[in-house]
């Protein structure tokens, strides 16, 4: 009866040490001493006016006191400005959200103390505070859709989004380490995914529409998740009650 | 198999500057030829060596032996490149190029006076491949008409050659070129912290001190600036490495002999790309000189053929 409890601190505790999820480098990927990180921090700032282009890391190089040239110390060009804009909202996340826990208990999942906010209510919020953070560059957020699909993008742009998804899980503080594990992060990377391509195209004011569409994806899944349950649990039952009627026929089983 | 090829090679005397400087080598049979090696003292004016293709020759040497391999291939050195290399060394070039992206389009500065364009420094530059390429480049795609290149090369036949080319370029007669006959290793003549990308193509294999030409590309670069350099490397597959090597030490030094009626320059060619150090050591070099070395710091090209190896120095050099 002990251990759950036990359990339960030494996750409180290392979630407090690391702050990110623990399947992650401890160490930003972007160290602020790096140039590199000067130059792409002063060109996401030309972001919303000149794109996710080189243009923008031309003057990003400029604005940091490099020169032109210096652009060359990103052998990925653009696309490590899209990893960088992508990276530093998903690190942002666990500072800016606030999931309604008093300082520091980590506790209660589900039940406990008035009205604590569920895991799905945790991710909700979550996704939806990541969606808002693109709000600076989305009108330009295609160009950054369009090189993330680029076939030797595919790979980096699938890890950040890995990386994402199990960064909302963990905040969210779930803790399963069963085969939900996967369905979970799986779901949730590819419902995330959609709604930023629906974001692209938002003409409503203050991501109105995107906050809806989250929400029917979730919905879904909620749906979704809930009949392969009950599916399973029909088809257990039925194939337990198969097996006994054939063995009160007398078939050794 | 290797081994088999380099001593033979190794025995070969290579050029005629050195012959010259020998007597004339008595008649050597299989059998004494062992017996002559061990009679041969070693050279005494030699305090400081390097290899010049599989040789060790001394320091002072090595200038002069390149000097005259450069000479004598400078007129057929396009032709030549074409057939050693099937064609590639252009696409090569090409992606050396564009990966460097050289030139800034005018509508980017915020005032027509910010507009300067690139000073480029071309190294070993002679035939001026890279510099028409990099002017080529920044003309077209940015509208760039600022940007200069400065070829240098120690050796004036391959600049005599260059200086002919450019006047099929529009940049001939132009002030956006220019020739320099100068040693990489001391670019006196070029102020300090005043160059935007330093390339070189083809060309840091040959140089005596590698270590002493980085620093002084280090000295030249302006804070920000590039140094980028496209080179032979070390092919990284070993089923491929087995046909590179037939094909470099079997049939370029032939084609040599029967294009280029020269097959000792292309003898060199070939054993001086195997003494260059592999991608990961001459990473070590580049970062030693001080540079920033972007991500892993160097890119394949065909297997590792040729690598592009780049670093930035700092703004504060610590």
């Amino acid at each position: 009866m002990v251990q759950p409890s036990l359990l339960r601190q030494t996750t409180t505790g290392l979630r407090k040490a690391t702050t990110t999820s623990p399947a992650h480098p401890q160490t930003p990927p972007y160290p602020p001493s790096q140039p590199s990180t000067a130059i792409l921090a002063a060109a996401l700032s030309q972001v919303p006016t000149h794109g996710f282009t080189s243009t923008s890391l031309t003057l990003g190089a400029r604005a940091a006191g490099y020169l032109d040239v210096s652009t060359q110390l990103l052998p990925r060009g653009v696309f490590e400005l899209v990893l960088f804009h992508l990276a530093t909202r998903r690190l942002a996340l666990k500072d800016e959200v606030d999931l309604g826990e008093g300082e520091g208990e980590g506790e209660g999942e589900g039940e406990g103390e008035g009205k604590k906010m569920g895991v799905g209510a945790k991710v909700r919020r979550l996704a939806l505070a990541r969606l808002r953070a693109n709000a600076p560059v989305i009108h330009r957020y295609q160009e950054a859709l369009a090189l993330m699909s680029l076939a030797g993008n595919i790979p980096a742009s699938l890890k950040e989004l890995a990386a994402l998804s199990d960064e909302i899980w963990f905040l969210a503080s779930d803790t399963s380490v069963d085969t939900s594990w996967y369905t979970k992060r799986g779901s949730l990377a590819s419902i995330y995914a959609a709604c930023e391509v629906y974001q692209s195209q938002d003409q409503s004011t203050d991501f109105k529409d995107t906050e809806r569409f989250l929400d029917a994806r979730l919905e879904d899944l909620r749906v979704v998740g809930g009949s392969i349950s009950d599916v399973g649990q029909w088809m257990g039952y039925t194939a337990g009650s198969v097996v006994n009627v054939l063995r009160s026929k007398g078939v050794r089983i | 198999m290797n081994n088999s090829i380099s001593r033979l090679a190794g025995r070969r005397r290579l050029l005629q500057t050195g012959r010259l400087l020998r007597t004339r080598e008595p008649y050597r049979c299989f059998s004494c030829a062992a017996r002559y090696a061990q009679q041969t003292p070693p050279r005494s004016d030699a305090s400081k060596t390097t290899h010049f293709g599989f040789e060790t020759v001394a320091e002072s040497m090595k200038e002069s032996k390149v000097g005259a391999v450069f000479s004598s291939v400078a007129t057929s050195y396009d032709t030549m490149n074409d057939l050693m290399s099937l064609g590639i060394h252009r696409l090569w070039k090409d992606a050396f190029v564009r990966s460097l992206n050289p030139g800034t389009n005018p509508l980017t500065a915020s005032s027509p006076s910010e507009i300067t364009g690139w000073n480029i420094l071309d190294i070993a530059g002679g035939t001026g491949d890279i510099a028409f390429r990099m002017l080529d480049h920044a003309t077209n795609i940015h509208n760039d008409t600022t940007t200069r290149v400065t070829v240098s090369d120690i050796n004036p036949d391959m600049l005599a050659e260059g200086r002919k080319r450019a006047l099929q370029t529009p940049y001939g007669r132009s002030s956006r070129l220019d020739f320099l006959e100068a040693n990489s290793e001391r670019l006196d003549m070029i102020p300090s912290n005043s160059v935007d990308l330093y390339t070189v193509a083809f060309g840091i294999r040959n140089f005596t001190d590698k270590a002493r030409a980085l620093d002084e590309a280090f000295r030249v670069l302006k804070p920000g600036g590039v140094f980028a350099c496209l080179e032979f490397s070390k092919v990284t597959n070993p089923a491929f490495e087995a046909v590179y090597k037939r094909w470099s030490f079997g049939a370029i030094p032939l084609i040599g002999q029967l294009v280029a009626g020269d097959r000792d320059s292309y003898q060199y060619l070939v054993e001086s790309i195997e003494k260059f150090p592999t991608q990961e050591e001459w990473r070590e070099m580049i970062q030693q000189a001080g540079f920033l070395i972007p991500e892993n710091g160097w890119e394949n090209l065909t297997g590792g053929i040729a690598a592009i190896h780049k670093g930035v120095k700092p703004l504060k050099s610590s």
